[in-house]
């Protein structure tokens, strides 16, 4: 991530902050409660996606703008109360 | 040996009607020159030159730009901040300095163009457009 000071920041890398951006606006018309949960749901997953999602899979970092740009439209829907998220996770023995 | 790791995320809706908050844009590019009104609205006056403007935001901007980002960043209160410390020196990534763009927002219920608030990257610069753009509203 593109941290110091003028760094310019690549066109992707605008994208990632721009969909943020989009994400923490839509939450602002949800209810303060569903607000709080949709802000702490989308920062974990962009900060653990910055920190685990190698910067230069460039293939995989599109894929993942394509699927938030979707779920944004989904949440700036005033239908759209609010956001719950399923982990699922099963593993057998051990990682690699 | 098998992993299985799944993410879903569902949207809950409901016909109830939820006010969506129409943000007002500001024409980010177009810095406006026009000094008119300034002195009478009691704003600090600025010093500006031609292309190049410099800008001495008020305190109390400073002041209130600094407790956001403490708040923002979860500093410690030992921790001194200047109007130029720079948010990466306070260990801030870009999203934490996204978030603390959104919170100035709110605070001073002002829209920050994307391309402005890539360029904030210390308190004063935070506080020089904030008291811009406060003044043109």
């Amino acid at each position: 991530m593109g941290g110091s000071g003028k760094a310019r920041l690549s066109g992707m890398q605008k994208q990632v902050l721009a969909l943020y951006r989009g994400f923490l606006r839509a939450a602002r018309s949800k209810s303060p409660e569903e607000r709080t949960r949709i802000e702490a749901f989308v920062s974990a997953e962009f900060r653990r996606n910055s920190s685990q999602v190698d910067r230069k899979n460039f293939l995989y970092i599109e894929y993942l703008l394509r699927r938030g740009k979707r779920q944004l439209d989904q949440l700036k829907s005033p239908d759209t109360v609010g956001l719950s998220s399923l982990n699922v996770e099963v593993s057998h023995g051990e990682k690699t | 040996m098998a992993a299985v790791s799944a993410t879903c995320v569902r949207f809950r809706t409901s016909s109830a009607e939820l006010s969506v908050r129409a943000s007002n844009q500001i024409i980010g590019k177009s810095v406006s020159l026009v000094s008119l009104g300034w002195a009478r609205t009691g704003v600090f006056p600025c010093i500006r030159t031609s292309r190049l403007q410099i800008c001495a935001a008020k305190a109390e901007t400073v002041e209130k730009v600094s407790e956001i980002v403490r708040k923002q960043l979860a500093l410690s209160p030992e921790t001194t901040l200047t109007p130029q410390t720079k948010f990466s020196e306070l260990g801030a990534d870009s999203l934490d300095t996204v978030e603390i763009v959104m919170g100035l927002e709110e605070e001073f219920n002002i829209s920050v163009e994307e391309e402005n608030s890539e360029n904030i990257t210390t308190i004063q610069e935070a506080a020089d457009l904030i008291d811009r753009l406060v003044e043109k509203n």
